[in-house]
């Protein structure tokens, strides 16, 4: 018992070491089941005790990690190198492009107050400016700032910084994100908005689902129990995979009923194995062609 | 993407490691940087949060010299491997030549894995590249802790897992210890050259 103890907290002090935080919270848990099991331990609570000092100085790690800022200020150097490396357009073709570009970068990465200096120099370039009004609005949300957004709206329209045209576009473009973030109640004068654009990330694709090529089956009951069988993909359709059962496996088809559930699934995709769960929609017998008295089952993934 | 410039005869191109959180990818290019002191150019530059946890990207420029009669420049980047950094793993991922996949040997990070895996095959699809086309090594990492008696797969059970059907070249490796960081890194090197080679025709015969 003691060296399988041993073994468990060497391992989870492995994973800490490591910085897998989640494994070797497990490691300590199962130590702790352990130990509160075994009648042979003598000094259990001290154990107990020990235990619980190691796992909540790795909880106060742990917090430590979550609470860390996901977007701290960088050095001017960073900044230079994140407009830098992730601005794409040819800068001798296009510097106001590129400026563009290092600006949005700048943001994305968090970086609100630098590119809203880069976007505000962009403002003074014809063929940016649009472009840039609205990513300052957008920079000012993602701060939570509504107050200098909408000053800043007002002194466009003021100083007639861009046609009628183009002011109604960027006020949809700022409605849309308020909207977004449910930042509306916050705006002093409420607005409702005329006309809801979406955004291309909220334009939905559709689901998709992997190309699955073979799935392995294992089973916990039935003639297969504690097997696996590993079957072809003869067609998908969305997340509805169908599977040929030749007539001869006769323990299969006993085991494969409509509505049963399949938990453990091992799905074959031209990228990898993904591990998931299935449901039997479907299984009619082959009525004519090579198949002939074969068995199509589908199978409807439930998840992946 | 590679820029490649005709008259100066230069090109520079991206490679990029990617993989699940704490597979070891800062620790490759870490390697890399105190190995090949010669060919990186300027200092690596590597944004991180509590934990030593990459945050946004680590950055590592080299020049290798003269190949085949260009001056080649690259641009070794790693992601933030946690899954909630999404976006700017695949704002890291853009324009990339060559990607080394990191996998985490650890048995207990084999759902990571995958995912990664996963994650990565739907960015570059969003960008409209074919994980089965780009330049891709696997990299099986942390091999050395076999020796500790953790439990690690089997090379052919993570074979089986990424890259039955991928057949993309595979290594194992220890970023720790360094064994297998400097083949990774000319593989994918390789791999990245000849297929710029067939995009930009870039080698002189």
């Amino acid at each position: 018992m003691s060296k399988k103890i041993k073994s468990l907290l060497q391992q989870a002090k492995l994973y800490r070491s490591q910085g897998l935080m989640g494994e070797a919270e497990k490691k300590y848990k199962l130590v702790e089941e352990l130990i509160k099991e075994s009648d042979q331990l003598p000094n259990k609570q001290k154990l107990l005790n020990g235990l619980s000092k190691k796992i909540d100085s790795l909880n106060k790690e742990v917090k430590a990690i979550e609470s860390a800022p996901t977007t701290p200020e960088m050095s001017e150097h960073v900044n230079e190198l994140i407009k830098k490396l992730f601005s794409f357009s040819s800068k001798e073709k296009n510097e106001s492009e590129t400026a563009l570009e290092g600006a949005i970068a700048l943001a994305k990465f968090g970086q609100f107050e630098g590119a809203l200096e880069e976007f505000g120099k962009l403002l003074k370039v014809k063929s940016q400016k649009f472009s840039a009004a609205k990513n300052i609005l957008r920079c000012h949300l993602e701060m939570g700032d509504i107050e200098s957004a909408t000053d800043q709206m007002e002194k466009w329209e003021k100083d007639n910084m861009f046609s009628s045209d183009q002011l109604e576009k960027i006020t949809v473009f700022f409605d849309d994100i308020v909207d977004k973030k449910g930042l509306r109640k916050e705006l002093a004068v409420s607005k409702e908005p005329e006309e809801k654009v979406a955004s291309e990330d909220e334009l939905e694709n559709g689901e998709e689902f992997l190309d699955i090529s073979a799935v392995a089956i294992s089973f916990d009951s039935g003639p297969y129990k504690g097997e696996q069988i590993e079957l072809d993909v003869s067609f998908q359709s969305g997340n509805v995979i169908s599977l040929i059962i030749s007539s001869k496996d006769e323990a299969l088809i006993e085991n494969m009923k409509v509505d049963a559930r399949l938990d453990d699934v091992h799905f074959y995709s031209p990228v990898a194995i993904f591990r998931g769960a299935g449901i039997v929609s479907a299984m009619t017998q082959i009525k004519s062609g090579p198949k002939k008295g074969d068995y199509s089952l589908d199978i409807k993934i439930e998840s992946l | 993407m590679a820029v490649f410039n005709l008259k100066k005869r230069e090109i520079e191109c991206k490679i990029v490691f990617y993989g699940p959180g704490r597979c070891g990818k800062t620790t490759n290019l870490e390697y890399i940087f105190r190995a090949y002191k010669k060919q990186v150019e300027g200092e690596m530059v590597s944004i991180n949060t509590e934990g030593d946890r990459t945050l946004f990207f680590d950055f590592l420029p080299m020049e290798l010299g003269k190949i085949k009669g260009c001056d080649v420049r690259v641009q070794l980047f790693t992601v933030p491997g946690q899954v909630h950094y999404s976006s700017t793993r695949k704002l890291v991922l853009r324009g990339v030549d060559g990607i080394v996949f990191v996998a985490d040997s650890l048995d207990v990070r084999r759902e990571k894995n995958m995912q990664s895996l996963k994650d990565l095959q739907q960015n570059l699809k969003d960008y409209g590249l074919n994980i089965f086309k780009i330049p891709l090594v696997l990299q099986y990492n942390k091999r050395d802790l076999a020796n500790t008696g953790m439990p690690i797969m089997s090379l052919e059970k993570m074979e089986k897992d990424l890259n039955r059907q991928l057949k993309a070249a595979s290594l194992p490796a220890s970023a720790v210890t360094g064994e297998g960081i400097g083949k990774t890194l000319q593989e994918s090197l390789k791999l990245t050259l000849q297929s710029l080679q067939k995009q930009f025709n870039w080698a002189q015969k």
